[in-house]
């Protein structure tokens, strides 16, 4: 994948030449001070982004979307989903593991394949805060275009077009490779013989122990860029229609393995804390093995009572006693 | 192959009521749907959600039998309904018992309480080639003799000789005793295990019951000398999706409504919790 050095005025024309493809969305630091990814104009910076509070997956996976829609005496009916294209300014790296990630696990869910298509990511390189805890990756993540370091690389045809009719803020007469790692690698890959570990752990204190503090809030997973488990829910309206939507749920919530009749399969926080645990650093069904955990750290920052996943692994492994 | 969420339109054909809170609904959909023994399907109500329930006989072309508790929210919105009214069903999903370790085979299902229902399904895909199964012995606990399902249609089965049956229940209420009245043991469903009659070497075991059952079952089986490939049994957990998204069933990393819901017994004590 071959590079090109870009002059200034680029990242201002390719935010320009974006926004007639689709809607623009950018993270914007509020007057708050949280970090926001939402509707931007042409005004948008590429150079200055952070990793916003909640991650992409909220436009992929909207936290609650209809699954079809049942008006009264009528047939079921399909969710109607926008055909504009979105155009994501400024993503991070670790965000876009998530997406690849997330690309995997609803590989053949139509709602998601629909927003996906209509998805414009725009990678930058970022800044590693003292909270993120990125794994290494053996090969770069999704994206149409990224920009680093004066540079901007192409991903897909789209991107590839894209570059094409910005040539002329580009120096064509060199190619730089993409850099190898484009996170900060800060963390070690999870050890190989970590399935044992953890099965061998069920009956240690250490999720106990932790969990005793965990308040089941569960702003851990909402804020996760690769946690997407949903509820089903119906609504229904006044004109006696009915929808039935998939809403953002949570696996630290009480009622998330429980059934008819009253059997709870996760009824105590240690096994549910456990539960998270396995899902960021062993995945579930055909991704068993792969780290889900991007190491981003919004769960340490967004967790009231300092619950740290990747200290965990540490112990579990244990690095740290 | 992608997949939506879009249900079928179907009609509550005829409601079996023999069994209070345990009803037998037929549903009946505008095209065929092939829900295989031990697959399920999600039935849906608008307004108040869905729940996956097995078919509890073979699902013949469009019309689908399935033994229904209730138990929730949405049971109870169907026991409200009637025959003639509309309900939604996605599906089939998750993959059934499989009928090819059976053939040729003696097969030893053992059911507790609603546990009867898939495996009556797969009971009656025996029968249709009885020719090509060994024995079938069916051992069925419950709580009591008034919640046994099927119990006409399994005697008489046991009657024309086609299966070895042993009934047990928790309790008894049909006292006194009456010439004419119900006869069975009392105990748990494990315990009609002990001087069982069967040959280990050539019998295919399939059981489905509430979590405890699994717990004192499965190994006994294995224990008995059933190859642990040949145990089959099928795991209730809460689906919602269907199709591996929503991890609600997971359990020890196994997505039991895409990978399962029947295992072997060799694949359950790989899967931490399962049993």
């Amino acid at each position: 994948m071959a590079g090109h050095t870009y002059r200034k005025g680029f990242e201002k024309a390719l935010v320009e030449h974006l926004h007639r493809d689709g809607q623009l969305w950018g993270v914007a630091v509020d007057d708050d001070g949280v970090a926001r990814l939402r509707p931007a104009t042409t005004a948008f910076e590429l150079g200055s982004t952070k990793l916003p509070l909640i991650p992409p997956k909220k436009i992929l996976l909207p936290p609650r979307e209809a699954m079809w829609h049942l008006p009264p005496d009528g047939a079921y009916r399909e969710p109607e989903i926008q055909n504009d294209k979105t155009v994501l300014l400024g993503i991070l790296p670790c965000d876009l593991y998530a997406l690849w990630y997330l690309d995997r696990v609803f590989a053949e869910d139509s709602s998601y394949l629909k927003r996906r298509q209509k998805l414009v990511l725009v990678g930058t390189m970022c800044q590693p805060s003292e909270q993120c805890f990125c794994p290494p990756h053996a090969s770069p993540p999704p994206f149409d275009l990224f920009l680093a370091e004066g540079c901007v690389w192409a991903g897909s045809s789209l991107g590839q077009s894209c570059l094409a009719d910005l040539a002329d803020h580009l120096d064509m007469s060199e190619s730089r490779p993409l850099p190898a790692e484009l996170t900060a690698g800060k963390s070690d890959a999870a050890p190989e013989d970590l399935e044992r570990l953890f099965l061998e752990s069920r009956h240690r204190p250490l999720w106990k122990n932790e969990a005793q503090r965990c308040l089941s809030c569960g702003a851990c997973s909402a804020v996760c860029p690769t946690c997407y488990c949903y509820d089903v829910v119906d609504s229904a309206g006044l004109d006696g229609g009915v929808t039935r939507q998939r809403e953002w749920d949570n696996c630290f919530f009480r009622n998330h393995a429980l059934v008819a009749g009253g059997h709870n399969f996760r009824p105590d926080r240690a096994e549910r804390l456990r539960f998270r645990f396995e899902h960021k650093y062993l995945g579930f069904g055909e991704m068993r093995g792969e780290q889900s955990c991007v190491g981003c750290g919004r769960c340490v920052s967004a967790c009231p009572v300092d619950i740290d996943l990747s200290s965990l692994l540490n112990r579990l492994c244990g690095v740290i006693q | 192959m992608t997949v939506d969420f879009m249900p079928l339109s179907a009609k509550i054909e005829t409601i079996d009521r023999t069994v209070e809170d345990n009803h037998v609904f037929t549903f009946r959909l505008g095209r065929p749907l092939p829900v295989a023994p031990g697959q399920f399907i999600e039935v849906s109500l608008a307004g108040l959600g869905a729940f996956p329930v097995t078919a509890c006989g073979m699902v013949s072309d469009t019309a689908i039998p399935s033994c229904i508790r209730r138990a929730g929210r949405v049971t109870e919105g169907l026991y409200q309904l009637r025959v003639g009214d509309t309900v939604g069903v996605r599906g089939p999903f998750g993959n059934g018992f499989p009928l090819e370790h059976f053939w040729g085979k003696d097969a030893l299902l053992i059911a507790g309480g609603l546990g009867m229902a898939p495996l009556r399904g797969l009971l009656h895909a025996l029968l249709e080639r009885r020719d090509e199964a060994g024995e079938i012995v069916l051992l069925y606990g419950s709580r009591e003799p008034e919640t046994l399902l099927f119990r006409d249609e399994l005697e008489s089965f046991e009657r024309q000789g086609l299966i070895r049956l042993d009934f047990t229940v928790d309790f008894v209420s049909e006292v006194p005793w009456t010439p004419g009245s119900f006869v069975c043991k009392v105990g748990m469903v494990n315990e009609l295990l002990q001087g069982l009659r069967i040959d280990p070497t050539r019998t295919v075991a399939a059981v489905c019951g509430p979590p405890a059952l699994y717990g004192c079952v499965l190994e006994e089986l294995a224990s008995l000398g059933i190859p642990p490939e040949r145990i089959f049994a099928t795991l209730e957990r809460r689906m919602k999706c269907g199709v591996g998204e929503c991890c609600h069933c997971v359990t020890g990393g196994t997505f039991i409504c895409r990978q399962g819901p029947v295992f072997s017994l060799a694949e359950l004590r790989n899967i931490e919790g399962a049993i």
